[in-house]
């Protein structure tokens, strides 16, 4: 039977090639990165590269292909590239529509531990003073409810929450009165250090449907040393606060946090080590928290190459227990993949473009002030308030939503207007975070040489897409954290 | 000598690829850039803590170039790129209900 | 392979018969209400029975030497033995030439509705004509006043039955009322959909239960073109497919894997992972050596134990984007065994045979055999597997990725440095 087309027969009837909108990145000597608008990623020889920016298509078929089923080429006129990108556009930015899933409540400031990284605990025993009344829980409620967000995720903090449980209980059953109502998808998180976990909180958790994430930052050595408290057990009560919890309610019922310190960054596979020794399945390998630092880092690349070395040892770590059957996640890694592998939003408020300041997540502190972030709060708690968006009980919703506060710094870190993010060919894997940069370099863009949240990003995607080229079995763990 | 020079001819490079592509570098120099029309004569003028310059100018020469490439697929795609975000957000409901 | 042509033996047919469908009833089978007339039924008369009278035909099976008297009657050949109430066949006016339209014991009846097409692929089973055979459709309407509404399942299918345009959209309206009840598969390429007005009118069938299985061959038009022959079909199957998701309708990606597409699997998959997350499964299958594929054999045919891994790849990462996915037409002891829990025994039963070697194979029952053309060119991986690994087709029907480290008690592992 005569075929009639042959392969290049099929190419020659379109009329030419044009590029797509595409971003360049120099991997190494021998690679670079392209991607496209929704940042699916195809890595190219130099070569390859030169011919496609002096109009000519590589001369391997297979690469042809690829750019073009990647979105990266079209043939000239050629719709469905343009309507398949539009439509993946449209999906990874709905949750701009639908905002505001998280809502984080400060219980109370009252903490019996006196953690050396923590910016917001008081030691006093006076309720009235640092503890949130109960009409501005009720306000706080009324709203998280006006958020469009059809999954609400309400996190109770502090200091230490428990210390103010009859309002924790408060809050979580009003909301569930409310959403009667409104008919949400509700969850409802307490993030504690768990020293203080009794019965009376396990089973309201247990009716209520509450899970728990509390701080882990290592072995004991460490943990105790970065949060002291009177008796100097508190890893201790971590451990044990971890075990009653999934004893009675289940094993995915509670999560942990590491802060990373300096002390932290030579001792990571302790720290995975103790994870999994205490049955925790997923880790999150944090940044060094540049809040509280007195002097701002002239040259932060520095301290991120430590950081670095850091990350790499750890995620290389959790890669081999992976290999050897133990399914251990590290987070930060997982929410990039998905921006990577899919088109699916990871909801992680610090690594969004628009930022996920009010979008993202709210904070409504103990005194009814309202916060644009958590870091935001703390930055409030040092003296400066520029993400204080209002208080609840002078402020409606909408002023809050609509205050300068919150739109002057979304406008002005918006990835797609920042010097080289804009050029950038990871910014769909990246963000916008005007907290940080504020409170590192003073304004909300900062100069993203000079930024650490930039290199240490970068660097992080670097490794990510390495390792998802060069090892098969990286490989499949990678699609598989993408897909949680 | 903490101040290296460098010549870009005004026909191939624009003062836009050239601001961009020192951006990159701002936390190494400090640029400045004067043009006759002809050439653009730029003096890098490099912080006091770094050592390795003339590997760093020639990065910087490079990065021009890139950018230059930057800035053409930015025109070429232009269109298609209004295109795709007109379509994307054409029934996105943006208005309050 | 079971046959589905035969010639009747002996026939006492005097006259014309007036109709082509007939739908076989006898004695076993109580008389539902909803039975066409009897003029429309062949009465399959047992051994020494005496038939009741009224019926528009008469069967009898190849051992019975006399026909029955009065009557017109015919004798089915051996090789239509088979053949029981409920089943119904077409007869040539003169009672001699018999096929098997429908076998009710059968979950894979497959309808012929034209064998005209607009693509041309190089692995076609049912390589297109392009004359004229609207009466197929005519027959496709016959066969569903034939039909049970206790019909499990029904596939339709060409050529591309979207040629057809609103008559095709008939049909289906048509199935829809006969056999609200029904599984109703459509296999077809697409490319009609482009039509805005087309998937409009194909959406007012509303049926729940119907699905459009369409084929991809590559990630751009490039490949897929050359492979269905055809210049601008991907972009057009491509839009078809977007506006049958816009209009909520169901859709089913199948990919042939052969030469050309088996290595681009895993882009295919990714491709449709992240352009097409919508639709309701996708069919990654086997080749069946017949029709063009047979004469394309040495530019179409591979063996897949080579592209074994990059299959279970490729089916791994799209049951990962919460995509059903299965795998049709491989046998099991060609399959990565990662792939396994993916597998259907899809071989529609007429035509599906074991090779001898399967005799002692463990997963004998589990498995979905060959194609009958599979005697041309088979798999050099074919081999019988043993009870080991048989274990681990219950231990992947219950997979859900997770390993049971995690159960209370058990020791974690520490990997030493």
């Amino acid at each position: 039977m005569p075929i009639r087309y042959q392969p290049a027969d099929v190419d020659q009837t379109h009329a030419g090639w044009e590029l797509l909108p595409i971003r360049f990145h120099r991997f190494d000597l021998s690679r670079v990165l392209l991607t496209n608008m929704v940042g699916e990623h195809l890595f190219v020889t130099g070569e390859d590269f030169d011919a496609l920016m002096s109009g000519a298509l590589p001369s391997d078929p297979q690469v042809r292909r690829d750019l073009a089923g990647k979105h990266l080429i079209r043939a000239t006129g050629e719709d469905v590239p343009v309507e398949l990108l539009a439509m993946k556009t449209r999906t990874r930015y709905r949750r701009l529509a639908e905002f505001t899933a998280l809502h984080i409540f400060v219980a109370t400031l009252r903490c019996e531990h006196t953690c050396q990284y923590c910016q917001v605990s008081r030691q006093s025993s006076a309720n009235d003073r640092y503890d949130m009344s109960a009409e501005t829980a009720r306000r706080a409620l009324e709203a998280t409810f006006q958020s469009p967000s059809r999954a609400v995720k309400i996190e109770i903090q502090g200091g230490e929450p428990l210390l103010n449980f009859d309002l924790v209980r408060d809050i979580i059953t009003e909301a569930q009165v409310m959403n009667v109502h409104h008919q949400k998808q509700l969850s409802f998180v307490i993030a504690s250090n768990l020293a203080l976990l009794d019965d009376t909180v396990l089973d309201f958790a247990a009716e209520h449907d509450v899970c728990f994430s509390t701080s882990l930052d290592g072995p004991a050595d460490l943990h105790n040393t970065n949060r002291p408290r009177p008796g100097r057990d508190s890893w201790q009560r971590a451990i044990a606060g971890i075990g009653q919890v999934r004893d009675r309610l289940g094993p995915d019922r509670v999560s942990a946090l590491m802060t990373t310190t300096a002390a932290s960054l030579t001792r990571v596979r302790d720290i995975i080590d103790c994870y999994v020794e205490h049955d925790l399945r997923a880790i999150f390998l944090r940044p060094l928290s540049p809040y509280g630092f007195a002097a701002r880092r002239a040259r932060p690349t520095d301290d991120v190459a430590h950081w670095l070395a850091f990350y790499q040892e750890g995620l290389d770590y959790i890669l081999e227990l992976n290999a050897h059957g133990i399914p251990m996640v590290e987070h930060f890694a997982a929410i990039v993949l998905k921006k990577m592998l899919t088109n699916d939003d990871p909801g992680y408020v610090d690594l969004t473009s628009p930022a996920g300041i009010g979008i993202g997540a709210l904070v409504y502190n103990y005194d009814g002030y309202v916060y644009a972030s958590d870091e935001g709060r703390m930055l409030a708690e040092m003296g400066d308030t520029t993400f204080r968006l209002g208080n609840l009980h002078a402020n409606t919703y909408t002023e809050l939503m609509t205050s300068n506060a919150l739109l002057e710094p979304l406008e002005m870190s918006f990835t797609h207007s920042a010097p080289m993010c804009s050029d950038c060919a990871f910014e769909p894997y990246c963000g916008a975070d005007p907290v940080f940069h504020h409170a590192t370099a003073g304004d909300f863009l900062a100069r993203k040489p000079e930024s650490a949240f930039c290199n240490r990003n970068m660097g992080i995607f670097e490794l990510l897409l390495d390792r998802y080229h060069s090892d098969p079995q990286a490989r499949q763990v990678f699609q598989r954290w993408a897909n949680r | 000598m903490s101040v290296v020079e460098c010549r870009f001819d005004a026909s191939g490079y624009s003062i836009d690829a050239i601001q961009r592509a020192a951006y990159k570098f701002c936390d190494r120099f400090a640029l400045e850039v004067t043009g006759d029309g002809q050439v653009f004569l730029c003096r890098l003028d490099f912080r006091s803590d770094v050592t390795d310059r003339s590997s760093i100018a020639r990065s910087f020469k490079t990065e021009v170039l890139d950018q230059v490439l930057r800035e053409r697929i930015r025109a070429e795609t232009e269109g298609v790129r209004n295109v795709i975000l007109a379509v994307a957000f054409s029934n996105a409901h943006l208005e309050p209900q | 392979m079971i046959p589905l042509n035969g010639i009747a033996t002996a026939s006492t047919i005097s006259r014309p018969l007036d109709r082509n469908l007939w739908l076989i009833t006898s004695q076993a089978i109580d008389q539902a209400p909803a039975d066409p007339p009897q003029t429309s039924r062949a009465y399959l008369v047992a051994e020494n029975e005496q038939p009741p009278k009224g019926f528009g035909l008469y069967l009898t099976d190849s051992t019975q030497l006399a026909l029955p008297e009065g009557l017109p009657a015919i004798r089915l050949p051996a090789s239509l033995g088979y053949l029981t109430a409920g089943d119904v066949i077409r007869v040539s006016p003169d009672g001699r030439h018999i096929r098997v339209l429908w076998r009710h014991r059968s979950s894979q009846n497959s309808v012929l509705l034209t064998e005209r097409c607009d693509n041309y692929c190089l692995m076609c089973s049912q390589p297109p004509r392009t004359r004229d055979d609207a009466w197929l459709l005519d027959e496709a309407h016959e066969l569903l006043r034939l039909l049970p509404a206790a019909t499990g399942d029904i596939c339709f299918t060409g050529g591309e039955p979207a040629l057809y345009g609103n008559d095709f959209v008939d049909l289906l309206r048509h199935c829809t009322r006969r056999l609200p009840d029904t599984e109703v598969h459509v296999l077809s390429n697409g490319r009609r959909f482009t039509d805005a007005a087309f998937a409009d009118e194909y959406a007012t069938i509303n049926n729940p239960k119907l699905m459009i299985g369409i084929p991809i061959y590559g990630t751009e038009s490039g490949l897929h073109d050359y492979i269905v022959q055809a210049p601008g079909a991907f972009n057009d199957t491509i839009r078809g497919i977007l506006n049958l998701a816009e209009r909520s309708q169901r859709v089913e990606i199948r990919v042939v894997l052969q030469k050309h597409t088996a290595p681009s699997i895993i882009r295919i998959a990714e491709f449709i992972a992240r352009n097409l997350p919508f639709v309701d499964q996708v069919a990654l299958m086997g080749l069946e050596p017949v029709g063009f594929a047979r004469s394309n054999l040495p530019e179409v045919w591979i063996d897949p134990i080579d592209y074994q891994e990059d299959l279970a790849d490729a089916a791994l990462l799209l049951a990962g984007s919460g995509i059903r996915t299965f795998i049709y037409n491989h046998q099991l002891c060609v399959l990565d065994k990662r792939a396994w829990t993916f597998a259907v025994k899809s071989i529609s039963d007429w035509k599906n045979e074991h090779d001898p070697i399967c005799e002692t194979c463990a997963a004998l029952e589990a498995c979905g055999g060959f194609f009958h053309s599979a005697q041309l060119i088979a798999s050099s991986g074919i081999h019988a597997l043993d009870l080991e690994d048989a274990r681990h087709l219950t231990r992947s029907s219950t997979d859900s990725g997770r390993p049971s480290i995690w159960r209370a008690g058990i020791e974690s592992k520490r990997v030493t440095r």
